[in-house]
């Protein structure tokens, strides 16, 4: 299935081209954390994973043409 | 006293006399310092119901124990006052070397009381301080003035000052220090100006005295280590972009201000993001002292229309200028920043004065005739060209120069003014982001997302992220964080590295990185548990000043949109802001009464009955 990716700021180091928006073909039944090993975003680098806009974690399903948001934690804004 | 200098000066503009008060060390264990001086002194000695920018009001500077040291971000001061704008009290946040400087000079905090007849600046040289007269100084802009006094006085003196804007007492003027540092909020800079004060120009040489130097370095050295550790993978955005960069969190989740709060994400956004400032307009990062994030931006526009030079945007400014105007050039709006920073006013306020203005005339509530040009969404030269003239007050930059309350009333449609006690809303809808809704309703500044900013685990997953849409768990954790912000705010440390690597990192936000810091400076010994019930008693000495000010629960509210007109699109479509169901377990945990007064059984818990 495909999806869309969007990530920014130093996770846009693990992107494609370092491109902030950008398609992922995925397995069917898999999840945020598949999206993370995709792109080898290693563990210690931490990320807000967000999936259409909503909260997700990396056990998070997704669907196809759901679009999956990595952005780091921030001090403020 | 160690971390303290334990002087505080007195400042009488009407007769221009000019002292030295001990500061009470009772005093200084209960409130701290900066925003719990502020309030002490301004409950004190401020009737809740004077004229804002008549004689009565007074307007306290105050620095923390922590600033001025090299304690993490050990940059602030905090300016406190009743506010022109909204009537309510303000204490209005600021950094840059200004505060640091006042600390260098031996001062805790300044009192500005009376009003002079004629423009005086006051200039502190170590233990000297006097007034001097500023008529030669009067209409000239920021850095003008900026440059101007440090050649008359001393060239590395500190100063902060108001411009054209405060001059004219545009109700959100600004005082601005180290030339593009903002206590921004709130119109600090109107009742400056209606004390004819231009300036405040500080030269100290000394030095902050610490108890314990040994272990103050070792405190300071074990918080450094810890933040270069975690951000050696993790490099923190905020530096790198700028808190430009914090749109990314807020349109992912469909809260990014559009179009006076119309909607919640901007087609436009990437446009004027904070990747696109670093690609287009970043010279270099600039930190205020002693910081080792450095999220402020030297900026240029090198050229076109609105070339420029200056500091800036921050992310409320690209969504204040920006997003909310339908503005989605970067340079327009970064043009409309320098002008304020260089004319004296709050971006924020500004940008949501003229985003107000904006649905007015679409919806046919204001006429472009009366404005004096078309002004439409998305025109930047609009914005420009607004701002300059509601610093200056000239044409219906005299209207705007009041703010979109007063604009929005006047035109019949005060529920168009996205406002929470007459100040403009951050740059999060909060139909989206609940608790930091119940935030804007009870803050006692008004609509700040600076007195206990939930945005960080609703939307920026500091310390991890919580759901932004739920209501029923916000109202203990909002309590938790306003008295936290209290804290920070009052020892004179940035929340940006306090709240991510000084305090436990859960939702309930123990302060122990603060507590060791600020013990190793001041020897005070203060358990985490003390800083919190000082940071509780200075939430609710403000609460008072505003009960005597004749606010309550009718105040602790938001627009209509906020609460009865659902998002119309994006993550957080078909949500209003929950405050009514969120405001009655707060009243309850906060110790209130159902009308919003703190109890007299909290009062005394507090030490303040």
């Amino acid at each position: 299935m495909h999806v869309t990716v969007r990530a920014f700021a130093n996770l846009q180091d693990y992107a494609p081209g370092r491109r902030t928006r950008f398609e992922l073909e995925l397995p069917d039944g898999a999840t945020v954390a598949d999206v993370l090993a995709e792109l080898r975003v290693p563990p210690r680098v931490e990320a807000v994973l967000l999936v259409n806009g909503r909260r997700a974690a990396p056990g998070t399903a997704v669907s196809a043409g759901d679009e999956i948001t990595l952005f780091p934690p921030m001090e403020g804004g | 006293m160690h971390g303290w200098c334990g002087k505080i000066l007195r400042v009488n503009l009407s007769s221009g006399a000019v002292s030295n008060e001990p500061l009470d060390p009772r005093t200084a264990r209960d409130y701290i310092g900066a925003r719990g001086f502020g309030i002490h002194y301004l409950a004190r000695e401020v009737n809740p119901t004077c004229d804002p920018l008549g004689p009565e009001n007074k307007i306290i500077m105050a620095a923390g124990p922590l600033t001025g040291t090299a304690a993490p971000t050990g940059a602030r001061y905090v300016v406190t006052t009743k506010s022109p704008l909204t009537g309510a009290i303000t204490c209005s946040n600021s950094g840059g070397s200004f505060p640091a400087e006042l600390k260098r000079s031996g001062y805790d905090a300044i009192i500005l009381e009376g009003v002079s007849p004629q423009p005086v600046y006051l200039f502190i040289a170590d233990d000297r301080a006097e007034l001097r007269p500023a008529d030669h100084l009067w209409g000239r802009s920021v850095p003008e003035a900026d440059e101007a006094l440090r050649a008359e006085t001393d060239p590395k003196a500190k100063v902060a000052v108001i411009g054209p804007a405060g001059e004219r007492l545009v109700l959100f003027a600004a005082i601005m220090n180290d030339r593009d540092r903002a206590a921004g909020r709130a119109g600090v800079g109107a009742v400056m100006g209606s004390k004819r004060l231009k300036a405040v120009v500080v030269r100290g040489t000394g030095e902050v005295r610490l108890a314990d130097p040994q272990a103050f370095k070792a405190v300071n050295t074990k918080y450094r280590e810890n933040f270069k550790a975690k951000t050696k993978d993790n490099p923190p955005a905020l530096r790198t972009h700028g808190t430009a960069i914090t749109s990314v969190g807020t349109q992912a989740h469909g809260v990014f201000p559009t179009r006076n709060f119309q909607e919640g994400m901007f087609e436009g956004w990437e446009a004027i993001g904070g990747e696109e400032l670093t690609r287009r307009f970043l010279v270099r990062p600039k930190p205020c002292h002693s910081c080792p994030i450095a999220c402020g931006r030297v900026t240029r526009v090198p050229d076109g229309p609105y070339q420029g030079e200056g500091e800036g945007p921050e992310y409320e400014t690209v969504y204040s200028l920006g997003s909310n105007c339908g503005v989605d050039d970067l340079a327009a709006l970064t043009k409309a920043n320098y002008l304020c920073n260089e004319l004296g006013m709050d971006t924020i306020s500004m940008g949501c004065t003229i985003a107000c203005a904006m649905e007015l005339v679409e919806k046919g509530h204001l006429a472009e005739s009366e404005v004096g040009r078309p002004l439409r969404w998305g025109d930047g030269q609009a914005l420009v060209e607004l701002t300059r003239m509601t610093a200056l007050r000239e044409g219906f930059g005299d209207v705007l120069a009041g703010g979109s309350q007063r604009l929005a009333a006047r035109c019949g449609h005060p529920e168009l003014a996205m406002t929470a006690k007459g100040l403009d809303f951050a740059g999060y809808d909060p139909r989206g982001v609940q608790g930091l809704g119940l935030n804007y309703a009870t803050s006692p500044i008004g609509g700040s997302h600076m007195r206990g900013d939930t945005a960080y685990f609703e939307l920026l997953g500091v310390p991890h992220p919580v759901d932004p849409l739920t209501w029923e768990d916000k109202p203990p954790v909002v309590v938790k964080w306003q008295d936290l912000f209290a804290v920070i705010d009052a020892v004179g440390l940035c929340v940006f590295f306090s709240v991510r690597y000084l305090v436990e990192q859960n939702l309930m936000v123990k302060p122990v990185g603060i507590t060791e810091l600020l013990n190793a400076a001041t020897g005070a010994g203060y358990t985490p548990e003390e800083l919190e019930r000082a940071g509780e008693r200075i939430f609710n000495a403000e609460r008072l000043f505003l009960v005597a000010a004749g606010f309550g629960r009718a105040q602790d509210a938001l627009p209509p949109r906020m609460t009865q007109e659902p998002m119309p699109s994006g993550p957080a479509k078909g949500m209003v802001c929950r405050l009514e169901e969120m405001l009655v377990p707060y009243y309850r945990l906060r110790g209130w009464t159902p009308e919003g007064v703190p109890t007299a059984a909290k009062l005394r818990e507090l030490g303040l009955g």
